[in-house]
């Protein structure tokens, strides 16, 4: 089709998680059918009745007879269809749920049924809530008024046109029959429900990005296509090779390790912010959080990664290394670290900044690594990039690993971190509550401020960076005769 | 209408104000045609669609197409004349905006009318989604073609080959809505954000008698033993201060009779 896609960005939008409409518009076809369909019934109002509404418990028997499933399946069915807008209640229009009773719902007519090409526009629903203030001064909710006051700032050239059209769209509407009025009112109502929902609901529009080709169309056979299918079908067969119930038994390990650690499959205490709009949980899991919780320490018991990667973790087996006297290893792995993900920029002053503290002879936090690693570096350190210090940094890893994280485990440092970590209790929070911390949702620090203060630290660190006794006293020891000269720190 | 460009007053600034208003005109007659075509286009597809529906919808969108061609020459013409005063040009801008974003409606729902056409023919009535309306779009589109009725002037038995050409002929013209929004934004460069409208925030309520479509969607809301629950402590409260106002009227007119 010839036609393009009506927002004249010159892109194309594809929303290839919405695949599932085209198989809910079959469904709704055969579900609306006079003989073979849902009844229908018709709707008693005040002064008319209006045909084809039809009950909840009628649209759940005939989906669990069409499709053979059991009523909840159907129930969940049912509540999808009018999640997506194919179905509007006539009562209780904002909760967008199949309920299992006498309640009624009705078909929604095909040009507000949502679509993949056309995404929705924030003109009709200006338009939209100016025809609802037409009607009646003052009836907007609180969301939509926000939402009326954002759009006549955005769209304020518009403005003008968008109030005309309002009030056209209102006088054509007058001049239809009663009941019709009414159906239309209802059937924009729903659409609106269900494409812009009030803030706090879970809206089933949610897509996820927009694609700039369409993942459904076919893809043509250029050379190209053929040239990637041979690359991609080498390097599975390069592709070293384990044996399934290896792997499978190292991802049951990894599933029961984390189970309780997941905030999908277990509790997330105090509450899951995503769920319940409140963010103690975040602000107690921060990353320089003082007083670690519980679950966070526990974390660092798994593997010696999740101790390095958690800031906190690093903090704490600092401490414990300093009281070992040999922080120079983790020092020297964190600026390792910093040299890989550095700018290209500073890599040589980096390099030879590391030299000079780590890894020449006499320096004054000199990490103890074997004579072949050593030369490999420093023969490397000539022409210094990004991966020089690779193997280098890995053997104190594994140092790290194989000795000290066992001991730091088994410290009193650990032991009394664990012993402060807190527990926090299970937040039990009313509907009304709930209501309320939806409103007042604030957006968190900005990461501009979060990267100054991580800066900072860094800098603090660097300025207080220890120097080691260990290696002043060895340095004595082996020069024996000779008078000991005091080493300043720096 | 020709423009007299020279700069004789009286005559210039009237033929100018002239052109203003004609455009107004034409803008405001184009925004309701739009939105009684969007009024029909939501009946596509329902169980009120027909023959007649695909009718109307094409009457109105040959309507809605001449006039967008009209202004179309009008607002070019006089936007790319440069001794254009700024109060003037300023106008123009505003009907250029409220122009385009016409045509931009409009595009959508013909394109969205078009899909729908594809999707539900007309042969099989079966197919049509049961919607809960019942008459069809007659009273929008003589309103659309400022006609005080539409007659039912053609058969409703016309053959299946006409709704296809149609569909054709309704392709063509889409592609020609685009020709023309492409054709303006290249000629004429209007910077929107520099556009200021007149109207206030909020519009104002039309009518104050419309309470009976009201009525009839309250019906629906959610709680509906709420509202009537409060009228009617309203109606007790207010009956039973007419009680009291009502005894001691009476009381003192005793009073006035046995003194």
């Amino acid at each position: 089709m010839t036609i393009r896609n009506a927002i004249r960005d010159h892109g194309q939008r594809y929303r290839p998680r919405m695949a599932c409409l085209r198989k809910a518009e079959k469904v709704l076809l055969e579900m609306q059918d006079p003989r073979t369909g849902v009844k229908s019934q018709p709707q008693r109002l005040v002064i008319t009745t209006i045909p084809h509404a039809i009950t909840g418990e009628d649209i759940i028997a005939w989906l669990a007879g069409r499709f053979q499933i059991d009523t909840q399946e159907a129930r969940s069915f049912g509540s999808m269809l009018v999640a997506l807008g194919y179905i509007y209640p006539l009562q209780d229009h904002k909760r967008l749920v199949i309920k299992p009773d006498a309640s009624l719902y009705r078909f929604q007519t095909p040009y507000f049924w949502p679509t993949q090409q056309w995404p929705v526009e924030d003109t009709d629903y200006a338009i939209y809530l100016a025809k609802r203030n037409i009607r009646k001064k003052g009836i907007l909710e609180l969301h939509e008024q926000e939402q009326y006051n954002r759009l006549h700032k955005w769209m304020n050239h518009k403005w003008d046109f968008i109030v005309m059209q309002a009030k056209e769209q209102y006088r054509a509407a007058k001049e239809r029959k009663k009941p019709d009025r009414v159906v239309f009112e209802c059937q924009e109502r729903a659409y609106w429900v269900v494409h812009r929902p009030p803030p706090g609901t879970v809206s089933a529009m949610d897509y996820g990005l927009e694609r700039r080709i369409d993942p459904n169309a076919d893809e043509t056979q250029t050379p190209d296509f053929y040239e990637r299918i041979m690359i991609f079908t080498q390097q599975s067969i390069m592709r070293p090779r384990v044996k399934s119930s290896v792997s499978i038994g190292a991802l049951v390990k990894y599933c029961t390790t984390y189970y309780s650690h997941d905030p999908f499959l277990s509790k997330c205490l105090p509450s899951n912010p995503w769920l319940t709009d409140d963010v103690t949980f975040w602000t107690l899991n921060r990353l320089n959080a003082e007083v670690p919780s519980k679950m966070r320490v526990e974390r660092w018991t798994f593997s010696f990664g999740e101790l390095l990667s958690d800031p906190r973790g690093r903090d704490d087996f600092r401490l414990f290394l300093k009281k070992e006297f040999s922080s120079e290893n983790l020092a020297f792995w964190e600026s390792c670290e910093d040299l890989k993900w550095g700018t290209a920029a500073t890599m040589r002053g980096k390099a030879e900044q590391i030299y000079k503290t780590f890894l020449a002879r006499g320096a004054p936090r000199w990490i103890n690594i074997d004579g072949k690693t050593m030369e490999i570096t420093v023969s490397g350190l000539r022409h210094p990039h990004r991966y020089v210090l690779d193997a280098a940094q890995t053997h104190i890893y594994m140092l790290m690993k194989k000795d000290k994280y066992g001991r730091y485990i088994k410290s009193p440092v650990f032991k009394d971190t664990m012993k402060k970590a807190i527990c926090p209790e299970e937040h039990k929070f009313s509907d009304a509550q709930l209501e309320q911390n939806a409103k007042n949702r604030r957006p968190s620090l900005s990461p501009i401020i979060l990267r100054q203060q991580e800066l900072e630290q860094r800098a603090r660190m660097a300025a207080n960076a220890p120097v080691d006794i260990t290696q002043v006293m060895s340095k004595l020891s082996q020069q024996g005769k000779e008078a000991p000269q005091r080493r300043t720190s720096r | 209408m020709p423009l007299v460009n020279n700069k004789v007053g009286d005559n210039s600034t009237v033929g100018k104000d002239k052109a203003l208003i004609d455009g107004e005109a034409l803008v405001d007659s184009l925004i309701k045609v739009v939105a009684c075509y969007r009024h029909l286009a939501s009946c596509v597809g329902s169980c009120t669609d027909s023959l007649q529906l695909r009718d109307e919808l094409r009457q109105t969108r040959e309507k809605a197409q001449k006039l967008s061609v009209a202004i179309c020459h009008h607002l070019t013409s006089h936007l790319r004349n440069k001794s254009l005063p700024e109060e003037q040009r300023k106008e123009m801008e505003l009907l250029w905006v409220a122009f385009s974003s016409s045509l931009e409606l409009l595009h959508v729902d013909m394109c969205k009318v078009f899909k729908m056409g594809d999707v539900f023919s007309l042969a099989d009535t079966g197919t049509l989604v049961q919607t809960g309306l019942q008459g069809g779009g007659s009273e929008v589109a003589a309103r659309a073609l400022s006609i005080p009725d539409l007659n039912q002037a053609q058969p409703p038995a016309l053959p299946a080959g006409l709704e296809s050409q149609e569909q054709s002929t309704l392709e063509q013209e889409i592609s020609q809505i685009d020709h023309m929004i492409d054709d303006m934004e290249m000629k004429v460069n209007v910077l929107r954000w520099m556009v200021e409208p007149h109207g206030p925030q909020y519009a104002d309520p039309l009518s104050s008698t419309d309470s009976a479509s009201l009525a009839l969607l309250s019906v629906d809301e959610e709680r509906p033993g709420h509202q009537p629950l409060c009228q009617r402590s309203h109606i007790f409260v207010l009956l039973l201060l007419f009680a009291v106002v009502f005894v001691a009227a009476t009381l003192s007119v005793c009073i006035f009779l046995f003194s």
